[in-house]
């Protein structure tokens, strides 16, 4: 049984951007998921190519993937095609970023 | 400015303060005083990862991350500075016009931080404390500008935590870094408890407290890190010097607190208690590295300065 999509994307809204709690999702960072039988394929991007936590977002979109029933194999891709701009933040995560004293 | 007695009344009816005319001469004084320790602490905590990166000692899937975290304390300090600004200091003479020993910073921070386990320490250990601290004054204070200012503090305190958690994990995994890990635990942690300061039967009348700039004691704050630091190192199986007591229903440290401390070693003699008059002297002395780092914070300044002059 594979997993839905929409179950990925709900597994993604838990993880959160490493130096502000808000979640990868609502920054608008996640391009597409594809599932094919067990394995997950994540297409995302970062606000910058110089992230200071690149390797912990990918890591954790890895871990919590992979928690997932029916899982075996998650392959992130980071792509910066199209661009991150602020504009793909999402109105609750404008909302978080906003309680946490950061204009977006 | 208000009459002292005045003051108090209307802080213990719950008055929340936002202009120094709203505030008693021994307010102003003591809130200066604590957001100067605040900043010093900040500003001096931007340069403890420093050594580190400059010889190259941390892994580089971690470099940038300490780098934004440089970053994030220089920001909280100019956050600090600038609200001591705004009730009349300069910042110039704060930063650059001070001699390293008047700063006022944990005298953790004037110790050096040798090798990668030692920044995750920092972050896992200390950047706690700091925002344990932090958080208390954000709940409490009734200095209003400085609870705006903590609110994104606070989140960004989250993200050194973070790095130090994560890492903390992974280098107690390793057969290789366990050890060196251990090693920065046994002279860290019992710094870190003494972060938080004299207990409480040594301070009867804290002004702090009576001015609602924080809400908990010492010993409280002390005993809520001791609650969040101590399960983590178990859980790792790493050996820490305290435990839970469940008769007491509180932690309880397996050494004398104070103890001596060998700064050149960064050792501790646990069996071997000194007073709190001989800590506070070791404080006042400040740590082996206080003048270097404090010279790296200036320096650049300095530098300009001199350029200037040329010019």
């Amino acid at each position: 049984m594979s997993t839905d999509e929409t179950v990925v994307w709900q597994a993604l809204q838990d993880v959160q951007d490493p130096e502000f709690p808000v979640s990868i999702v609502d920054l608008g960072l996640i391009y597409g998921v594809r599932v094919t039988d067990a394995r997950v394929d994540v297409e995302m991007t970062l606000t910058s190519m110089g992230c200071p936590c690149a390797h912990w977002i990918v890591e954790d979109v890895q871990e919590r993937l992979g928690q997932l029933p029916g899982v075996s194999d998650v392959a992130v891709e980071v792509v910066w095609d199209p661009p991150w701009t602020r504009d793909r933040i999402t109105a609750a995560g404008r909302e978080a970023l906003r309680g946490g004293g950061v204009s977006a | 400015m208000i009459a002292e007695q005045d003051l108090i009344q209307r802080l213990a009816d719950g008055a929340m303060i936002e202009t120094p005319a709203q505030m008693s001469e021994g307010y102003l004084r003591e809130l200066k005083r604590t957001l100067l320790i605040s900043a010093d602490t900040e500003f001096l905590g931007a340069v403890m990862h420093w050594p580190n990166l400059m010889n190259r000692r941390v892994p580089e899937r971690f470099d940038r991350a300490l780098l934004a975290i440089i970053q994030d304390e220089l920001g909280h300090a100019h956050i600090d500075y600038r609200m001591l600004a705004d009730l009349g200091e300069d910042i110039d003479a704060l930063m650059y016009g001070r001699e390293p020993r008047q700063f006022k910073h944990p005298y953790a921070m004037d110790m050096p931080y040798e090798n990668f386990a030692e920044s995750v320490v920092v972050g896992a250990f200390m950047d706690r404390a700091g925002y344990i601290l932090l958080s208390d004054i954000f709940e409490t204070t009734s200095y209003l500008p400085w609870r705006r200012a903590l609110v994104k503090v606070n989140k960004e305190e989250h993200f050194h935590i973070n790095f130090g958690v994560r890492t903390l994990r992974a280098l107690a995994a390793g057969a290789d870094t366990r050890p060196v890990l251990q090693r920065a635990i046994d002279w860290m942690f019992p710094m870190t408890v003494e972060w938080f300061g004299l207990p409480d039967e040594r301070k009867t009348h804290d002004m702090q407290l009576t001015y609602r700039l924080k809400g908990k004691t010492n010993d409280t704050l002390r005993q809520i890190w001791l609650g969040q630091i101590v399960p983590l190192v178990e859980e790792l199986g790493l050996h820490i010097p305290a435990h839970f007591d469940a008769a007491e229903g509180r932690y309880v440290l397996d050494f004398h607190l104070p103890c001596a401390f060998d700064e050149a070693e960064k050792h501790w003699h646990l069996d071997e208690p000194v007073s709190w008059d001989d800590v506070i002297r070791r404080w006042k002395g400040r740590g082996p590295w206080n003048e270097r780092l404090v010279e790296c914070l200036q320096s650049g300044r300095r530098s300009i300065d001199a350029m200037r002059v040329a010019a």
